[in-house]
């Protein structure tokens, strides 16, 4: 059996520049395994040390994505192999274009049966790839997963809902996005960098993959920063406590917020 | 692909759903519900002033109703509507994922508007975090839209019958059984005070300070994402940012937190923002509207003493 980990190679938007008319440069920004996916990979591991399962690491992307550096990063986490879409077409693909190209390689390594990934990319920020794929691959998704293990014939998993924890089995496959404290992710050490020099990567071509044609598209008609960084900016020096608790009280119940 | 002019709603068992209907209405004259889950929601949802309501069923025992992402989408793709609204929780998720995969349409997350333009729709949404807006048209079939959900306001509209829809839902996850948390669940959304705590914060011990100024102040207690998953002092459902809660209190205070996009984004709604650090230079004072530059250790007891009813 096969489990994929589906991360993202990609920069954090803390670090992007924005312009006056709401343009975002990231060409400035360093890109790395995006924040909330290494529990992803932790997960995968530990499962499949249980299993035998092999463990294969999909990104899919601009062709920014492949580079030496992004795949050290993401076979030193502890992935058996990686395949790799690295294609300027998808430059700023949306989410349902992303999760069809996923499906597409997903298909293509056949015999997978979980495929798991963090609750979010750090740059798009939106949560929802992973669930577009499960409904790609037409197979059940689940959010906020906060732990994995093998059971004869399946997975034992456990889910964060409102009410508290809930227990599941699954009998067949799924897309399972994790919370961001499911397990502790390792730092990956010398030994796993040097290893991951010598595992095998696949870049497969977006024209091989069978990716169904967008049908809806997104015309952009304008852009522009976010009013909500127009705060007032009052900055009152602390060095004297009393007297600046005393002015920001007053100045809160001047603003009628106390 | 032909489109009507309906919107539709996805509901995933959850009965609060007058913030999707009064979306929907904003869009067009007829709303149409599917709801996946039990038929309480259904019945609820059938109260809440949508026109119709197609219900997949009484789930069997066990069946997760993520499990009728399959179903929800092909109900969806036969009404063929022109925008489909759903909730951005977990559940809602993985509906508007099996939507915009079978009708290969993007699902747009962040929305802050949405509204005709012409015979096209035009959706003007906060992307890459927050960082920047973007309006776009949506052409070529239908807009699919995740909104937070939840309850604004009571229903309005006379109950309309809920007619059942054929489902087959996945059966390859089956519940086996919920632990409830210890504790009530915290409400932080319907807070209308938030005093939140970061890595400022030095021991776990020294949370008194910070709980001591949400008595003084009448507030809930909420943190970033450090406290609560790096070192746990606090618990998960206080966190604040894209990991955590978006909430939008009347008055935020965010004590020894440096501003990192992550969190901000889930208080971008605040109405007044108040920031205390001892770094000047920390990116939370170009995004309050007060900030002391200050040791919190010596500002937060000043604070919760200028509170104190004076004798």
């Amino acid at each position: 059996m096969t489990i994929v980990v589906a991360y993202k190679w990609a920069p954090n938007p803390q670090d992007a520049a924005v312009g006056s008319d709401g343009s975002v440069d990231f060409s400035r920004a360093k890109s790395a395994i995006s924040e909330y996916d290494p529990v992803a990979f932790e997960l995968a591991r530990q499962v499949a040390d249980a299993t035998g399962a092999e463990v294969v690491g999909v990104t899919v992307g601009d062709a920014s994505i492949d580079t030496s550096l992004a795949r050290k990063a993401a076979l030193s986490r502890g992935l058996d192999r990686l395949v790799i879409v690295a294609d300027d077409r998808l430059a700023g693909a949306d989410s349902t274009r992303l999760a069809a190209v996923l499906a597409a390689v997903v298909r293509g390594i056949g015999d997978v049966d979980l495929v798991l990934a963090g609750e979010s990319s750090v740059d798009v920020t939106e949560g929802q790839v992973a669930m577009t794929l499960a409904g790609q691959l037409g197979w059940l998704g689940l959010n906020a997963v906060s732990s994995v293990s093998a059971t004869d014939g399946g997975y034992a998993i456990e889910r964060d809902v409102p009410s508290g924890t809930a227990s599941m089995v699954l009998t067949g496959p799924a897309v399972l996005a994790a919370t961001t404290d499911a397990v502790l992710s390792r730092v990956p050490g010398m030994k796993d960098i040097l290893g991951a020099a010598k595992k095998p990567v696949e870049v497969l071509s977006l024209d091989m993959l069978d990716v169904s044609s967008a049908q809806v598209t997104l015309t952009a008609v304008s852009a522009s920063r976010p009013a909500a960084g127009n705060r007032q900016r009052v900055i009152i020096d602390g060095s004297d406590p009393t007297a600046a608790a005393a002015e920001l009280v007053g100045a809160l119940r001047a603003a009628k917020v106390l | 692909m032909n489109v009507s002019s309906q919107t539709w709603i996805v509901v995933a068992d959850d009965p609060a759903v007058t913030a999707l209907v009064v979306a929907a209405r904003a869009l067009s004259a007829e709303v149409t519900a599917v709801v996946a889950g039990r038929r309480a929601t259904a019945e609820s949802v059938a109260a809440a002033g949508v026109d119709r309501v197609l219900w997949l069923g009484e789930p069997a025992e066990g069946t997760p109703v993520e499990a009728y992402a399959p179903d929800v989408a092909r109900t969806v793709a036969d009404g063929a509507p022109r925008a489909v609204l759903g909730s951005s929780d977990g559940a809602g998720r993985v509906m508007l994922g099996a939507i915009a995969a079978l009708l290969q349409a993007p699902v747009l997350s962040g929305v802050i508007a949405v509204e005709h333009d012409g015979d096209q729709i035009g959706v003007t949404r906060s992307v890459f975090g927050g960082v920047a807006e973007r309006r776009d048209l949506v052409t070529g079939g239908p807009a699919i839209i995740a909104l937070a959900g939840g309850d604004v306001g009571d229903p309005s509209g006379a109950a309309v019958p809920v007619e059942e829809v054929t489902a087959n839902p996945l059966t390859t996850g089956r519940l086996t059984g919920v632990r409830k948390k210890e504790k009530a669940p915290v409400n932080l959304g319907a807070a209308r005070t938030v005093v939140a705590v970061g890595r400022g914060l030095k021991a776990k011990a020294d949370l008194a300070l910070i709980t001591g100024l949400a008595d003084a102040i009448g507030g809930e207690l909420a943190c970033s994402r450090p406290l609560a998953e790096g070192v746990d002092w606090i618990p998960k459902e206080r966190n604040v940012g894209i990991s955590g809660q978006q909430i939008a209190p009347e008055l935020y205070v965010a004590i020894g937190i440096s501003g990192q996009l992550q969190h901000m984004v889930g208080v971008r709604d605040a109405g007044v923002i108040v920031a205390v650090n001892s770094d000047k230079a920390a990116l939370i004072f170009k995004q309050c509207d007060y900030g002391i530059v200050g040791d919190l250790y010596t500002v937060v007891p000043a604070l919760t003493a200028a509170l104190a009813p004076k004798p």
